[in-house]
């Protein structure tokens, strides 16, 4: 389904603020699958994310989506296979627009928009069925404009809004880290509902050792722009939340010795 | 009573103007300054058209193309060179006071014998014919040229109110409300931005050569400040329908508009000097941009004292 062939990307190259945020990533994903992406702040994850989004173009590296080969198609373009979720939940939903019409945006992602009727009476009724779905008594205010929901709120939408099409592959960048727990508990589930329901590929970031641990079927840990650890199969299911915090410690150990000082080390002793 | 319905007429023809400038100013979250020389456009081509004999109907769709050519440049040097948006307003009006002089050929052009949509409108009434309302008297023929344009204001206005219900025009609004999300949902916003401005610059225009055919002539000077009338125009509709909802904010810039030249109309028979009117004009949009958030900071200080 997807291809990550040793995407590496620089930001502000050449400046003092010169960021080597990915330094080599290679990923296969299967269709189907469930992959969570964990790692420490700054270790690359939401750039790796970015990166298959189309947010900038990498470096060096390839991707290939879908059989596509889409390392220089821009944003928009890719669009046509993925649905995003954003950890700001302001970032997903046009404000001032009404979440019936936000709606009927992303009912038409990555295809032609034309001079038909957004919200003709067969959408609205389909909108209507699917926001009741969710279950959030939400389905009863689709003219209301979106901007007046809570962050929750606003988020459950967003999702919806993903999943409106079954992307091909499915982007969540730390969707409820913006959220109290209650919301995100909710986003979570509806989130599992989904993803079950829909067969959908995705790969979700998060910052919850809890999160990790529990949902997805393949783990990957991202150090310094790298995978550092790689989970499968019965591997992933046997992780606990403590094994995970357990290996973050392993990495803030060795993240004290500067990096081509434990490069060096490595190269003489191991 | 004549004077009413002549500030009513331009407040109506000027709508078209508020119209464009909602689209930019409020829809796409735009500064577009090109506003002023698009107007200006608008005029020359309607007045060159019209003084060599075309079809008014014609001509005036002309100078509608003309338009959004005008903001089609300023749509590609803001997105697709990255300019900033009020340098690229800036210097595509800038050019366009020369393109306006190339065309008209002279800096002022009148429509004396022309056949325009203002004649057109006045040929269904003979000149003696008069409406008494009371002691005021009102020439039928300036009802027809009201009924005219107010039935083409309307029309534009329904248009725009149904693009912006459509697929496409739904897109729109999204490219100026998030640009994030829209792009995550398949869109190109720098095309969505180009297009709004083609079709903002494209009313503007159309404002400008019914401005033209109705005083009589074009000038080059004529757009001067005209953003900024758009401005008050938008932002007097806005506090009148008290809404951000498409529609009524489509009704409000024409009712602004209408009410903005009904009350420079009053100034102006109270003693105020024209010439000052342009410095009036920039003070209450100041006021307007600036009093809504002084007051709701106002209150919260009162609330938290």
């Amino acid at each position: 389904m997807l291809e990550i062939e040793n995407i590496a990307k620089t930001f502000h190259a050449g400046t003092p603020n010169e960021v080597r945020a990915l330094r080599g990533v290679s990923l296969k994903i299967e269709p189907g699958s469930f992959v969570i992406v964990i790692g420490t702040n700054g270790s690359g994850k939401s750039t790796l994310l970015n990166a298959v989004a189309g947010s900038f173009i990498v470096d060096t590296g390839r991707l290939k989506l879908k059989g596509h080969e889409i390392t220089r198609w821009p944003e928009h373009r890719r669009a046509q296979f993925i649905g995003r979720v954003f950890q700001n939940p302001f970032s997903g939903t046009a404000p001032s627009m009404t979440i019936a019409e936000n709606l009927a945006l992303a009912a038409k992602r990555g295809r032609a928009r034309g001079l038909g009727w957004a919200l003709g009476s067969a959408v609205k009724t389909d909108l209507y069925e699917r926001v009741r779905a969710m279950g959030l008594g939400l389905e009863d205010r689709l003219d209301h404009a979106i901007g007046s929901l809570s962050g929750g709120r606003r988020q459950s939408l967003t999702l919806l809004m993903a999943g409106l099409l079954k992307p091909d592959l499915l982007l969540l960048d730390e969707h409820t880290a913006a959220l109290d727990p209650k919301s995100a508990d909710q986003v979570i589930r509806l989130t599992e509902e989904m993803i079950r329901r829909d067969k959908l590929t995705t790969m979700m970031v998060t910052h919850s050792m809890h999160q990790a641990a529990n949902l997805g079927d393949r783990l990957i840990m991202m150090v310094q722009g790298r995978v550092l650890h790689d989970f499968q199969g019965a591997e992933k299911q046997r992780l606990s939340p403590e094994d995970l915090l357990a290996r973050f410690e392993e990495v803030r150990c060795s993240e004290q010795l500067d990096e081509t000082a434990a490069e060096m080390l490595s190269r003489q002793y191991v | 009573m004549t004077l009413l319905v002549g500030s009513f007429t331009m407040g109506l023809i000027l709508s078209l103007l508020a119209l464009g400038v909602l689209i930019s100013f409020r829809v796409l979250s735009f500064r577009d300054l090109t506003v002023d020389g698009s107007i200006t456009l608008g005029g020359s081509v309607a007045a060159i058209l019209l003084a060599s004999g075309w079809n008014p109907w014609l001509a005036t769709l002309m100078a509608f193309f003309a338009g959004a050519i005008a903001g089609t440049t300023t749509g590609i040097l803001a997105t697709r060179f990255q300019i900033n948006g009020l340098l690229a307003g800036i210097l595509v009006m800038t050019g366009l006071y020369s393109v306006n002089l190339r065309v008209m050929g002279k800096s002022n052009l009148p429509l004396m014998k022309e056949s325009t949509l203002v004649t057109f409108a006045q040929s269904f009434a003979s000149s003696e014919a008069k409406w008494s309302f009371g002691r005021w008297e009102v020439s039928v023929q300036d009802i027809c040229v009201v009924v005219m344009v107010a039935g083409l204001i309307s029309s534009v206005a329904l248009l725009m109110y149904a693009f912006f219900r459509t697929n496409l025009g739904l897109a729109m609004r999204a490219a100026g409300d998030n640009d994030q999300m829209i792009r995550a949902l398949g869109v190109e916003v720098g095309w969505m931005m180009t297009f709004g401005l083609a079709l903002s610059n494209a009313l503007v225009a159309l404002a400008g050569a019914l401005l033209v055919q109705y005083q009589g002539f074009a000038d080059v000077q004529m757009g001067i400040g005209m953003v900024v009338w758009g401005f008050a125009s938008v932002i007097i509709g806005e506090s009148l329908v008290g809404s951000r909802q498409i529609g009524l904010l489509l009704v409000g810039a024409v009712m602004g508009s209408i009410l903005f030249r009904l009350l420079v109309a009053i100034a102006l028979r109270w003693g105020l000097n024209p010439n000052d009117l342009k410095l009036v004009t920039a003070v209450f949009v100041f006021a307007a941009l600036v009093l809504p958030d002084a007051i709701t900071h106002l209150r919260k200080r009162m609330a938290t004292t």
